[in-house]
């Protein structure tokens, strides 16, 4: 038996596709069923080699379809130039009652305003920064935990110091530059008083409690004199002002590089007055943040004499305050962009 | 970093430490520890779980009568237990099943009513009561060191190994009514000295004001008992003293090693630590008073007489401790028998040399290792040891000595060993810390500068005795002080280590709370922050919503939106792969979250978000990336909506809406083919636009619908369109538009309007018809404005009809139809002569 054609019958299925108005139909066409039928019938030593050619040219026909139908994806031009569609209305606005704000940014709105009013500044932090702002700008001596890789997000790619980027672990990369940027304002008299949100990373698994990119606020305020007792005092003013009741705040010695001393803070549960309940988990206080007295090194290293100025900062988290004030169950929402989580904050 | 009160009381009553403990009871000393110390993290109250506990003596212990394995004791509480059947000796019968009970013997007895120790945290504790065993009855039962939650041991009963009276509390018998605050180690990071609890209860009385005095072995030079035995020859080799800069030992022979008393047992225990055997035991109660870890070798298994230090090979393999097998690298600091690995420096012992039972001679050592490289080792492994949590806080070296002499001093009197050779110091500090005898210089200082940075008035004398109490040296000239920390103070370099100190000491929960004083400057304010207020604003009234997506994103989203991966900053150590890299721009994970919400049952919306990207192609001065901060939002539809008209036009619709709150007047422009930027590569050329502002040229961003790939790949509906604009380019020309483009005074006459209809090539775009009426209009006397209604196309026509109002007022007259009628026919004269135009 002869066997049949295979390049004549390509040339003429292909010929057949063009004109076909059903183009999937030319899979079914008969004599690809017949070429399929005719392997078995080949001479063993050609049979491979026969039924090789046989199925490329289904899959060359399976290629063109699939070219065909993306182009059929394709929609014709548009004028762009135009208000609104040919033979189509004027599109409305969605309905405004649908339209939200993300609760952490009215949250931080709120946060900024209350700091705005007294006194500070807002300057944004940024998303990718170097070693030097990272660690080094803020006392991290060589070789400390915080520098390895274990907690903190670093490029592949380098910077001119041939170190890689890094993904701030926290909103204090910016103290530097912000020191050196207003530096003199102090010697006007004036103090540097800004507040600086941003969004921060940590290389951590996710769970409800953690995510590994999230929001803090920072603060920072220099001037000459400037003690423990106003770092203090300004958080619990600022925390009476947000909460909108007497907040009574609790500091604990802590330990962190850029500063010296250094505290952590603690408020009066602001939802049962302290007295206990769920959010508390039943003690009365509410651990919130850190905070502390700048270092001198860090001063220094931008520019500032820290026998003459003295100042404090603060690191808080955002999306904590958000979750307490409202319930919220799961960090993990925050940034899942699911619309049954964020039209609940209109 | 577990502290036992009992621990504490004693030595404090024993040894004169320092004052009362707890003047103010427990609770208020929790709550000084937590304001002057660090956060408690738990206070447990050992001593509820032994309240039931009772010493007795088994009287009497005769093999029960139905079977083997049981006693029948009559034991001796004393006559405490209240409510017991008694015998005519006032002796209660107790069965018990221990093959090592006996007459005479002192047991834990646990009578009917207490709770089993073991189960106290149980879910439902198992409470004892009289009850027949095999016929006989047994009030109670005597316990097992498991039973009474002391060890795994459960192959007889707990025999009490000290003088003891039938009926006294088996708690205070072994100070088991004890409390254990748990402070968290976080709060040490820069004070290892606190790793020990010594150091803490010397806190405890500085924060309370008391002054404590360190016991004379910890502080004066030490002597080394002569070896009267045959020596145990030891040689030390440190090849790595960059990383181990001193490791002393000593050789001891003919130590008894043995399980160790039960006192020393439970101190362990209530310090969180495990008994193992006495010499072990005893070199951890050392290390958990005073922070600094010992190890003790086996001296004839490590065969060779010789310990050395010096890095790991790659590759090379050490049984460890803990049964498992550790594959060391070059950068572990190892110890060595001078042949082979025996342990891993300041982390774990190996198997090989460990001390057990057998063991006659040992070597015990005290070294300090570089606190990186041993939390390097530490995570590498996976091996947290206590050895680690102290090590990797930069154990102060010089206390070796004082330590090493303690232990040998413990072990002789406890374990049995003659001391069998010299001491070995190799030392390799620099000559200032050994000669000053402290980590660090002196610090001077001055209390003014120490009231200034504390907000209080404190007296010279004031700060002197504060320091004092927690043994640092102060001199004093006039208001200027000198400060020598103690030895064992790694943490104090500079002027502010002592502000802290004194704050600490003295509480900083008596700083006056006083606000920073400022002049009345406004503070700045930031337009930037305010322009997206505004932006979210007017979006979210607009019916969108606002989204907050990762920065990151996996390199596939990147493919799936047609953007290339080279430009995008890698993350090189995430612990996700849907981090791999950092977005080139926001909107592919705008798109990204399209699919998720349709399914979620919303047919109609739109997503916002106000984010930056980043391209390894625009670094700034620095050789930072720049931060391109955009506003990008995606509309998309359900098709089974089947919206009339395109979605380009709903997404125009809401850019418009933005751009006219923000008074910037925009125009669309055609994208006219593939563009570079990676911005654009989502948009399908053909119906996306470049949205500039008019008459100035400046460029905000693209606007459009989304490539047929695109959408198939990110399961898009067709019926979707996107934008992105450049906020700080939206901010320029708020600032540059802040005059002119505004408000418009009312006329008092009336205006008139009328619709004109012009058929157009359908080539003619939109944009090129209102370009050619508009200087008609603006070249009017009276005001006319341009307002497109309509746009239809008759299947397959090749001409359009757009039909605009115009709209006209005089602000000087009331306007006539013929004054109408002339401003019409100019329009449509210029539109007839430029674009063909046809009135219809």
């Amino acid at each position: 038996m002869q066997s049949p054609d295979i390049p004549a019958v390509r040339d003429a299925l292909l010929k057949r596709f063009d004109s076909l108005d059903d183009k999937s139909s030319i899979l079914k066409a008969p004599e690809l069923r017949e070429l399929f039928g005719a392997i078995k019938n080949q001479p063993a030593e050609k049979r491979g080699e026969f039924g090789a050619a046989v199925n490329a040219l289904k899959v060359e026909l399976e290629q063109k379809l699939a070219d065909v139908s993306e182009k059929a994806q394709e929609l014709p031009p548009i004028d762009v130039t135009a208000p609104f569609d040919m033979n189509a209305p004027k599109p409305q606005l969605l309905p405004a009652q649908n339209g939200t704000v993300h609760p952490l940014m009215r949250e931080l709105d709120s946060v900024l305003d209350i700091f705005y009013r007294m006194g500070f500044t807002t300057v944004e932090s940024r998303e990718i920064d170097d070693e030097f702002h990272m660690f080094t700008a803020l006392n991290f001596p060589a070789g400390h935990p915080a520098r390895d890789e274990y907690d903190t997000f670093v490029t592949k790619q380098a910077d001119k110091n041939g170190e890689p980027l890094v993904a701030p672990a926290h909103t204090s990369i910016m103290q530097h530059r912000i020191l050196k940027e207003q530096g003199g304002l102090l010697e006007q008299g004036k103090p540097i008083a800004a507040v600086i949100p941003g969004r921060v990373f940590r290389n951590e698994d996710l769970d409800a409690r953690h995510e590994h990119t999230f929001y803090q606020f920072e603060g920072i305020y220099v001037d000459k004199g400037i003690h423990a007792g106003n770092l203090l005092a300004t958080f619990k003013t600022f925390l009476s002002e947000y909460y909108g009741q007497d907040i009574q705040i609790k500091s604990q010695p802590f330990y962190f590089p850029f500063t010296e001393p250094s505290f952590e803070l603690a408020l009066s549960c602001p939802f049962c007055q302290g007295k206990g309940c769920h959010i508390c988990s039943n003690t009365g206080w509410i651990e919130l943040l850190g905070m502390g007295m700048i270092h001198p090194n860090v001063l220094k290293q931008a520019g500032v004499d820290p026998e003459i100025y003295t100042g404090f900062a603060w690191g808080c988290g955002l999306e904590r305050l958000v979750m307490m004030k409202y319930g919220i169950e799961d960090i993990r929402h925050f940034e899942s962009a699911k619309l049954d989580f964020l039209r609940q904050f209109a | 970093m577990k502290v036992s009160l009992n621990t504490l009381r004693f030595y404090q009553d024993t040894y004169k430490w320092a004052g009362d403990l707890a003047p103010d009871g427990i609770d208020a000393l929790v709550e000084k520890i937590g304001a002057q110390l660090g956060a408690v993290e738990e206070v447990e109250d050992m001593g509820a779980k032994y309240r039931d506990v009772i010493v007795a003596r088994v009287a009497s212990c005769e093999n029960h009568p139905d079977a083997d394995r049981l006693h029948v004791c009559k034991i001796d509480d004393g006559g405490v237990v209240e409510h017991l059947e008694r015998d005519e000796n006032g002796f209660v019968q107790v069965v018990c099943g221990a093959p090592n009970v006996r007459e005479d013997m002192f047991v834990a007895w646990l009578p009917p009513g207490a709770t089993v120790p073991e189960t106290y945290h149980h879910e439902a504790p198992f409470v004892l009561e009289a009850r027949a065993l095999r016929g006989v009855v047994s009030n109670g039962m005597l316990a097992s060191p498991k039973e009474l939650a002391l060890s795994d041991e459960h192959d007889g009963i707990l025999e009490i190994d000290t003088d003891a009276k039938p009926g006294e509390s088996f708690a205070k018998l072994y100070q088991l009514d004890d409390h254990i605050i748990d402070i968290e180690n976080k709060m040490f990071t820069h004070r290892p000295d606190c790793f020990g609890f010594m150091g803490v209860a010397r806190e405890l009385a500085g924060i309370q004001g008391q002054k404590f005095t360190s016991p004379e072995w910890y502080v004066t030079q030490p002597e080394f008992p002569k070896a009267n035995v045959e020596e145990l020859a030891l040689e030390v080799k440190n090849e790595a003293p960059e990383l181990v800069p001193r490791f002393t030992a000593v050789t001891m022979r003919n130590v008894k090693v043995e399980k160790s008393p039960m006192w020393m047992q439970t101190a362990l225990l209530r310090l969180g630590s495990r008994p193992i055997n006495n010499v072990v035991d005893y070199t951890n109660y050392i290390m958990l008073l005073t922070g600094q870890p010992l190890h003790a070798y086996d001296y004839d298994k490590v065969g060779t007489g010789k310990l050395g230090v010096r890095l790991g090979h790659d590759g090379e393999k050490l049984n460890l401790l803990n049964g498992k097998e550790a594959t060391l690298t070059k950068d572990d600091v190892v110890i060595t028998n001078g042949e082979k690995a025996i342990g891993v420096g300041g982390v774990m012992g190996g198997a090989d040399t460990e001390v057990d039972e057998n063991t006659k001679n040992i070597i015990i050592e005290c070294a300090n290792f570089d606190m990186y490289a041993i939390r390097r080792t530490s995570m590498r492994h996976g091996l947290f040891t206590d050895a680690v949590t102290r090590f990797n806080k930069g154990q102060s070296p010089l206390q070796n000595l004082a330590v090493l002499a303690k232990i040998v001093d413990e072990i002789r009197q406890f374990a049995g060993g003659k001391v069998a050779g010299a001491v070995v110091d190799d030392n390799h500090l620099p000559d200032e810390m050994r000669e000053r005898g402290s980590v660090h210089a002196s610090v001077v200082t001055n209390t003014e500068f120490v009231n200034t940075r504390l907000g209080l008035q404190l007296s010279t004398s004031e700060i002197k005795t504060l320091l004092e109490n927690v043994e640092f040296v102060v001199n004093v000239v006039n208001e200027d002080l000198t400060i020598k920390a103690p030895f064992w103070r790694t943490d104090i370099e500079i002027p502010e280590d002592i502000v802290e100190e004194i704050g600490r000491l003295y509480g900083y929960d008596r700083l006056p709370l006083v606000l920073p004083k400022r002049d009345t400057t406004p503070a700045k304010r930031n337009v930037l922050l305010d322009l997206k207020s505004q932006v979210r604003d007017v979006l979210s009234r607009s019916g969108a919503n606002e989204v907050l997506t990762y920065s990151f994103v996996h390199g596939n989203l990147l493919d799936r939106a047609g953007q290339s991966r080279d430009m995008a900053f890698q993350i090189s150590n995430a612990l996700s792969p849907d981090l791999q890299y950092y977005r080139l721009t926001v909107l592919p994970s705008l798109l990204d979250k399209v699919h998720g919400n349709i399914r979620a049952g919303y047919d109609e919306f739109a997503l916002f978000e106000i984010g930056k990207g980043h391209s390894t192609e625009h670094l700034n001065d620095d050789g930072l990336p720049i931060e391109f901060e955009t506003l990008d939002l995606v509309y998309a539809a359900n098709d089974k909506l089947a919206k009339p008209g395109a979605a380009y036009y709903q997404a125009q619709g809401l850019l418009t809406e933005l751009t006219d709150k923000l008074k910037i007047r925009v125009e669309f422009k055609p994208l006219g083919g593939e563009l570079v930027g990676q911005g654009s590569k989502p948009f399908d050329p053909k119906r996306s636009a470049l949205v500039y502002v008019k008459d100035t040229g400046i460029a905000l961003g693209i606007i459009g619908e989304l490539k047929p790939s695109v959408r198939k790949a990110l399961k898009l509906p067709v019926h979707t369109a996107a934008f992105s604009l450049g906020l700080v380019d939206v901010l320029r020309c708020i600032q540059k538009s802040a005059d002119g483009y505004g408000y418009e005074p009312l006329s008092r006459y009336p205006g008139t309007a009328q619709d004109v209809c012009f058929r157009v090539p359908d080539t003619v775009s939109f944009a090129a018809l209102e370009a050619c009426i508009q200087p008609v209009l603006d070249a009017q006397q009276v005001t006319a404005r341009l307002q497109a209604i309509d746009i239809y196309k008759a299947e397959k026509s090749t001409d359009k009809q757009i039909t605009f109002r115009i709209s006209m007022t005089n602000y000087d007259k009331t306007m006539t139809s013929d004054e109408a009628d002339q401003v019409i026919s100019a329009v449509i004269k210029k539109a007839q002569a430029e674009l063909g135009a046809v009135v219809v």
